[in-house]
């Protein structure tokens, strides 16, 4: 196959995986399956993808994984603490370059909207996200098309 | 000692990035030994200081010596642009100019995952001079997984980034998935095989010019000396030899002479010697 | 010599930043199109020799900027560089064929970055050592 007519969670692992390995310098190991992935509190990140398939991307994440994944963009070291309109921003530009790798693989014209990022209180289904793991603690990610006939 | 967990992983997911090798966990011991040399020349304490240096600085001069120290497969597009500047400038317009049948053949003897050959033949692609000639391109390596994904001409997106000008990207390649694809037509020009230098080359005529890069440099002296004489025999007497910027004939087979091409150079058969290659 | 990066993403800018500056770069920051053009006009004659160019940003997008740049003959000498994660084929021919002089593609690595400027004569060669 060339390109994909939408996405999947193979192909948003891949994604994941690169921009992690090349931006933030961690391997993106899938969750393991018998352990619960929980979250309290954090950040959730989304972006919309629009064309011959449409949807968005959620990242959601603890705020403490949020701050670390922050300080690993800005290559900052472990004394640094990263202020929190930076934190979104960097959370943010990482949902972006995934949204916009997975994008590039789908066929067709196909368009990226701006990412945003807001604090989030409920916990992303297990089941639907794919959950990697960011130094021993989950990430969500997930893939939600449009409802139908919207 | 060896290396901890946070740099070994700081390690691992650069090379990965960089090279698209993987050093599985267990290679602790690989990774410690191949950059304590650096660690020391950067005045660090260990390999541990040296890596969480290198990890908030992010120095891309300093990222690129732990990635070639760690892998043995290092090449990326148009490798050093030098090289392939003489080719396109000096040594193709040369060759054009003596070879009455229209086809000029050119081995890789060292081709790692195909940068170098796709590279080569884009560049005849690029020369005025050899346009409407036919290339005959001949890519071998020792690494079975290396001529695999040669041939499949497979990229991942951080492979394309890396040395590639935006331009030659669209026109010879097409997205696949998240990484790119060498174009069909490019890769039909190239045969791949298994060939390893320190063993006695199998029949294979002459080249016009031979590409052996970054690979003398893993051999001692007797090695070298024995695959430099052995190139001799397979290139023509007028052809080209291209090494690697850190490789000189110099002190190791005194038949070569380093000619300068444009702001690289190439090694040419001295002239007394060509009538003694059979 | 100095470098305007335009980015929405304040890490990007500092990311992209870092890595200029350790190629002898001084940086000027926008954080859209818009802004980018007006950091150029208060620049007078002394012009960035490079932009380093987000595709996707609000107010004014990356390739709208070019496509201005490019309109202002007093601004010919700059060299534009896209940086961005929109990676399809045609987009890069169409940034291209709007005057950007070479495309990078995030995700990208600090040496993907050195060597797109050693494509563009924009390393001192010491810098972009040949080994
Ligand atoms: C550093 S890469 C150089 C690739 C390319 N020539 C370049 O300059 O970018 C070295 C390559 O040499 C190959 N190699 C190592 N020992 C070899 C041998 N004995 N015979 C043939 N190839 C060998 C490795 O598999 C690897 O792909």
């Amino acid at each position: 196959m060339t390109l994909y007519s939408a996405p999947d969670q193979a192909l948003l692992h891949a994604a994941v995986e690169q921009v992690w390995g090349s931006m933030l310098f961690e391997a993106a190991d899938p969750w393991p399956a018998d352990v619960p992935a929980d979250f309290e509190t954090g950040l959730q990140a989304h972006i919309e993808i629009r064309g011959g398939w449409n949807g968005r991307l959620l990242l959601t994440c603890n705020s403490d994984v949020a701050a670390q994944i922050a300080a690993a963009l800005l290559g900052m070291g472990p004394d640094e603490t990263v202020d929190e309109l930076d934190v979104h921003d960097a959370v943010g530009e990482v949902l972006n370059v995934v949204g916009g790798s997975v994008k590039g693989a789908i066929d067709g014209a196909m368009t990226l909207g701006l990412p945003g990022v807001r604090a989030s209180a409920s916990p992303p289904s297990s089941e639907e996200s794919l959950v990697v793991s960011w130094r021993g603690s989950p990430v969500h990610v997930q893939i939600v098309p449009d409802a139908e006939g919207l | 000692m060896t290396i901890g967990h946070e740099a070994f992983t700081f390690v691992r997911e650069l090379v990965r990035a960089e090279s698209a090798i993987v050093l599985e966990p267990g290679k602790e011991y690989l990774v410690e030994s191949r950059l304590v040399p650096l660690a020391r020349q950067g005045g660090h304490k260990d390999v541990d200081a040296f890596v969480a240096e290198l990890s908030t600085r992010r120095n891309p001069a300093a990222m690129r010596l732990v990635v070639e120290a760690l892998t043995t497969n290092e090449t990326s597009w148009f490798r050093d642009t030098d090289p392939f500047t003489a080719l396109r400038q000096t040594v193709f317009p040369a060759l054009a100019k003596t070879r009455s049948k229209r086809e000029i053949r050119v081995w890789a003897a060292a081709c790692s995952s195909g940068q170098e050959p796709y590279s080569i033949l884009m560049t005849a692609q690029d020369t005025p001079e050899l346009s409407g000639w036919k290339v005959d391109m001949l890519a071998t390596d020792l690494s079975l997984e290396m001529l695999e994904r040669a041939r499949k001409g497979e990229y991942s997106q951080l492979e394309v980034n890396r040395g590639l000008p935006a331009t030659t990207l669209v026109r010879h390649f097409e997205r696949l998935g998240l990484g790119w694809r060498i174009s069909p037509a490019l890769a039909a020009q190239v045969q791949f095989r298994q060939l390893n230098l320190m063993r006695p080359f199998p029949a294979m005529g002459k080249f016009d010019v031979i590409f052996l890069r970054n690979v003398l440099i893993y051999f001692d002296l007797a090695t070298k000396r024995d695959i430099l004489r052995r190139v001799r025999q397979v290139l023509a007497p007028d052809g080209h030899l291209f090494l690697g910027a850190a490789e000189m004939t110099m002190g190791v087979d005194d038949a070569w002479e380093r000619v300068p091409a444009g702001r690289s150079s190439v090694y040419r058969i001295r002239e007394e010697q060509r009538t003694c290659v059979p | 010599m100095r470098a305007l990066i335009v980015d929405d993403s304040r890490a990007m800018r500092r990311i992209v930043g870092r890595i200029l500056v350790d190629a002898g770069f001084e940086i000027l920051e926008a954080g859209d199109g818009q802004e980018a053009l007006d950091v150029l006009a208060a620049q007078g004659g002394d012009l960035p020799v490079l932009a380093c160019v987000d595709w996707n940003m609000p107010v004014m997008d990356g390739l709208t900027f070019i496509t201005q740049v490019r309109k202002q003959v007093e601004w010919r000498s700059i060299t534009l560089m896209m940086v961005t994660t929109e990676s399809e084929q045609d987009r890069i021919v169409r940034a291209l064929a709007a005057g950007a002089h070479e495309y990078l593609i995030k995700p990208f690595t600090g040496d993907a970055l050195v060597e797109k400027l050693d494509l563009l004569g924009l390393l001192p060669t010491t810098v972009g050592d040949h080994s």
